[in-house]
């Protein structure tokens, strides 16, 4: 037999198994089935919406879609949720067509809707998943999740009849359902909502600090002639009624827990300058106003030292000390708390400088605290403002947290927070503002547990464990204007829609800590740290756009899960100087950034890398190496790279040249 | 005997040139090395991205291997006389020049999917990072799609190798040859794209076009076959069948033209 012939026949075989593949039909999802869905990569709805409708019973709609170009299965809370996930552009450019969508299906459950309109199980039947190309939607129900209204899938269109005729709905097919979906408002909006929750701030702050302007009804002290002088010196124009009436401690009452119960509601008790023993509760609007830090308030080192109940209490200007040791509450106790019962009883009912519940518009101003355990904890207390405090707290992980705001919305602002567990530890405490602080020294900055919306504004953080700390799936946070330094971690996020803007991260083993979903990260300066931005979201859709990230060890650690691309619009983040030229004179640099590859990340000083880099072989493979991101390996690319830095007075004050 | 016995005692004989010849084999094997090294740079899990990321230099590099194997097929007999002697031969210039062609091709081919099997060997054997809590498919990647690339490739590698055997019938010596290889070449990769893309100014253009260019046909082979089924966004249009029907046409009258020409 001739070679040729021989060599012509292996070549025609292996053609042939090439051909095979023309015959195989890929991309096909008619093989997938769901999945359990504590097993996806979970979206949608807040975590602390999760937990509540699961204690309370109530059924939230899911989705799963498997992506054609992305191996992990993605779970969404919500029909919206799902709905976005399959129709939303930058989805499909990240991980590709579904390749199989299935939805929870509510036939055969007979779903029931409570008073509000969450949607019970009478049966506790556990719903099975259908496609949703055969499931049916009923929308126009009072239906709804903890996240607004709900379309209810049904994967028998009678069900869905049914369910529809019981509750004036209408039911759609899946393309139906799509075409209703009407874009977020929010979409492609970049700018965070800070003017708005600054105004509220504003306004919390000014009417917490209304209880300042209360007439003077008593003097307290502990010397006889000072009291008297104290007293005289009121003006009339600020007593209540002719004149404050004088106490001193020891002679006309016992205790100040006994003074203060004798002051009127709506009045202020003047603390003239001593030590005071208090383990004090007040339960009337009041105003408890020292002389600085002169006047002392001692626990003696046994439970909370000022206990709070009543709405528009003021503390000010005041010293307290000798705060108990007990950092936790009891957890056998109850208190009517569900789905965190544990995170409420024991987070929440530990001994504090002051505890406040159901306290709304409480003002702390101007008190030095210092605590072996908490600071501040609010319970159930909206609007509560503490401002220019300081709270001293335990070094090492034994103290707890100087600020603890739980089911409650507060201002924190222009305090200094040094040592102790965290400066602020939100938990639940949705809208909350965290403004203007001064932390050091201590675990966590501000620590964010199932907190959305929050705003955290122009704090700066020093030798800290981690800055800012969101964690527990929130949503709509807002990172603003911070300045992080020499800590573990500057800004490490979590959660969705949320902004991290303007934030200065220095020298820091890790600056910012990317884990969050459809979010915005901009206008950030990153400098000098171990590692500049670590990116652990797994579903990578974040907007990362004209940052500084300059002068890091390493510029970016990407991900566990796929490619990511940071740039918007045609605008990505500035690196300092970066292989490729800037032709068009436009400020983007027209060649690919890979801040995690060897050799672009090591162009700016390696002349070997720095040659490579401008090869016409890595121009040939840049050509489609940003293609199909969901399938690659974790990389980070900038495929709009500045040529200018996007703040460079702030690049100069930390001497990082910029060329 | 036949004449299918001549043309493969042609075909044979061109077959054992090729491997007599050191810089052809360098060539080969240099093309093996580059094809393959660029699979294993990428180092991707994903039969798709290897695709992409093989797209562009391999488009570039299956013709020079095609040339470099083929531009002197033809010529080389005239230059040496031989040409004159297989004339005297019972076979027609057109069984000739296939047989030619056949026995080169089997080399071209045998190099092309060898280049494959290296390059495709590193998805497999990459180990991307699983996370055995959350579950995880297959998506929408598979052998298949490598394997439909290969195929077009395949196809590609073909026609080239056509246009160089037409250059080497049409070459009358070895510089003018040298300089029409080199031509065809650079027309190929750069030349006839680059007229597409200044043709192509209006919104509404014939996928015909794809016909005037050997690569573009190629490419939109691939991107159709290998690209669109895994759900990145490629136009639709009846692309299979144009850019086939495009290159089938290629490769004939390539052919065709250099049976006539090798005869003269």
């Amino acid at each position: 037999m001739r070679s040729v012939t021989l060599a012509g026949v292996v070549v025609v075989l292996a053609l042939l198994v090439a051909g095979c593949g023309l015959v195989v039909d890929t991309g096909d999802g008619e093989q997938l089935s769901p999945v359990p869905f504590d097993r996806t990569l979970t979206t949608g709805l807040t975590g602390v919406d999760v937990e509540q409708a699961r204690e309370a019973g109530h059924v939230v709609p899911r989705g799963q879609v498997f992506y054609s170009q992305y191996e992990y299965v993605v779970g969404y809370y919500g029909t919206d949720a799902l709905v976005a996930g399959v129709s939303d552009p930058s989805h499909r450019a990240q991980f590709g067509r579904p390749l199989a969508v299935f939805v929870t299906d509510l036939a055969g459950t007979d779903p029931a809707l409570t008073d509000e309109g969450y949607v019970t199980l009478p049966d506790a039947t556990a719903p099975g998943w259908t496609r949703t190309e055969d499931a049916w939607f009923v929308v126009g129900t009072p239906a709804r999740t903890p996240g607004g209204p709900t379309a209810l899938p049904f994967g028998d269109r009678g069900a869905a009849r049914a369910f529809a005729t019981a509750h004036d709905g209408t039911v759609v097919d899946w393309d139906g359902l799509r075409e209703r979906r009407t874009d977020r408002p929010d979409a492609g909006d970049h700018e965070p909502p800070v003017a708005e929750r600054q105004q509220w701030a504003d306004r919390a702050v000014e009417r917490a600090r209304e209880t300042r302007d209360r007439p003077v009804s008593m003097v307290v002290g502990t010397d006889r002639a000072a009291v008297e002088t104290a007293v005289d010196n009121v003006p009339p124009a600020d007593a209540a009624g002719d004149a404050p009436a004088g106490v001193v401690l020891g002679e006309d009452a016992p205790t100040l827990a006994a003074a203060v119960d004798r002051a009127p509601a709506n009045t202020t008790v003047r603390l003239l300058r001593g030590r005071y023993d208090a383990n004090l509760s007040v339960g009337r609007p009041i105003t408890l106003d020292g002389t600085g830090a002169a006047t002392v308030l001692d626990g003696g080192g046994d439970g909370s030292v000022v206990t709070v109940s009543s709405p528009g209490v003021g503390l000010t200007d005041l010293r307290i000390v000798g705060v108990g040791s007990a950092n936790a509450g009891q957890l056998e106790s109850d208190d009517g708390s569900a789905w965190d019962r544990r995170i409420r009883l024991t987070y929440g009912y530990g001994d504090a400088a002051v505890r406040l519940r159901d306290a709304d518009r409480s003002l702390v101003e101007n008190v030095s605290i210092a605590t072996p355990s908490n600071g501040v904890v609010a319970l159930d207390s909206d609007g509560v403002v503490v401002r220019e405090t300081r709270v001293n707290g335990t070094d090492g992980l034994s103290g707890f947290m100087s600020v603890l705001p739980m089911y409650s919305r507060m201002v924190v602002e222009d305090s200094r927070f040094d040592g102790g567990r965290d400066a602020v530890y939100a938990h639940y405490a949705d809208g909350t503002v965290v403004r203007d602080n001064h932390v050091a020294d201590l675990r966590f900055g501000f620590h964010d547990m199932y907190t959305s919306d929050a705003l955290v504004v122009n704090n700066s953080v020093r030798d800290v464990n981690t800055g800012i700390y969101v964690m527990t799936r929130p949503a709509g946070n807002a990172v603003v204007g911070n300045d992080v330094r020499n800590s573990s971690v500057g800004i490490s996020t979590a959660g969705t829609a949320s902004y991290v803007t303007g934030n200065v991260v220095v020298n820091n083993e890790v600056g910012l800590s990317v884990g969050t979903t459809r979010s915005t990260y901009r206008g950030n300066t990153v400098v000098a740290n171990g590692v500049g931005v670590r990116s652990t979201t797994m579903l990578p859709t974040n907007d990362v756009f004209e940052n500084d990230i300059v002068g890091n060890d390493r510029p970016v650690s990407p991900g566990l899960a796929t490619l990511e691309s940071w740039a918007v619009d045609g605008r990505g983040n500035h690196w300092g100087a970066v292989p490729g030229v800037d032709r068009d004179g436009d400020g983007v640099v027209e060649r690919t950034y890979r801040p995690t590859d060897p050799v672009d990340r090591n162009a700016r000083h390696s002349p070997v890398a720095n040659a490579l880099a401008y090869s016409p072989a890595a121009h040939l493979f840049d050509q489609f190496q940003q293609a199909a991101p969901g399938l690659r390996g974790p990389a980070v690319v900038d495929p709009a790279p500045l040529t200018d830095p996007v703040h460079p007075g702030r690049l100069e004050t930390h001497n990082v040249s910029t060329p | 005997m036949t004449e299918l016995g001549y043309v493969a005692d042609v075909a044979e004989r061109e077959f054992r040139t090729v491997l007599r010849t050191p810089l052809l084999l360098a060539v080969g094997l240099g093309y093996v090395l580059l094809v393959g090294g660029i699979g294993w740079l990428g180092g991707t899990g994903a039969y798709l991205a290897l695709v992409l990321d093989l797209l562009t230099p391999v488009e570039l590099l299956v013709p020079v291997l095609s040339f470099a194997v083929g531009y002197r097929a033809l010529l080389g007999d005239r230059e040496s006389g031989e040409l004159e002697t297989i004339r005297t031969y019972p076979i027609t210039g057109h069984w000739y020049v296939v047989g030619v062609y056949l026995g080169r091709a089997v080399v071209v081919l045998g190099l092309v999917l060898l280049s494959f099997v290296l390059a495709g060997s590193v998805v497999p054997t990459s180990d991307t990072a699983q996370l055995s809590v959350v579950a995880s498919h297959p998506t929408a990647d598979s052998p298949a799609l490598y394997l439909r690339y290969a195929l077009a490739t395949a196809l590609f590698a073909l026609v080239a190798l056509a246009i160089a055997t037409l250059v080497s019938a049409a070459a009358r010596s070895t510089r003018g040859g040298l300089a029409l290889a080199t031509g065809s070449v650079v027309a190929l990769v750069v030349g006839l794209d680059s007229a597409l893309l200044g043709a192509v100014t209006g919104e509404q253009v014939p996928t015909t076009v794809l016909a005037l260019s050997p690569n573009s046909a190629y490419r939109s082979l691939v991107l159709e076959l290998s690209v669109a089924p895994t759900g990145v966004a490629v136009p639709g249009g009846p692309t299979v069948l144009v850019s086939t029907a495009a290159l089938c046409a290629w490769l004939t009258l390539a052919l065709g033209l250099a049976s006539r020409l090798a005869w003269r």
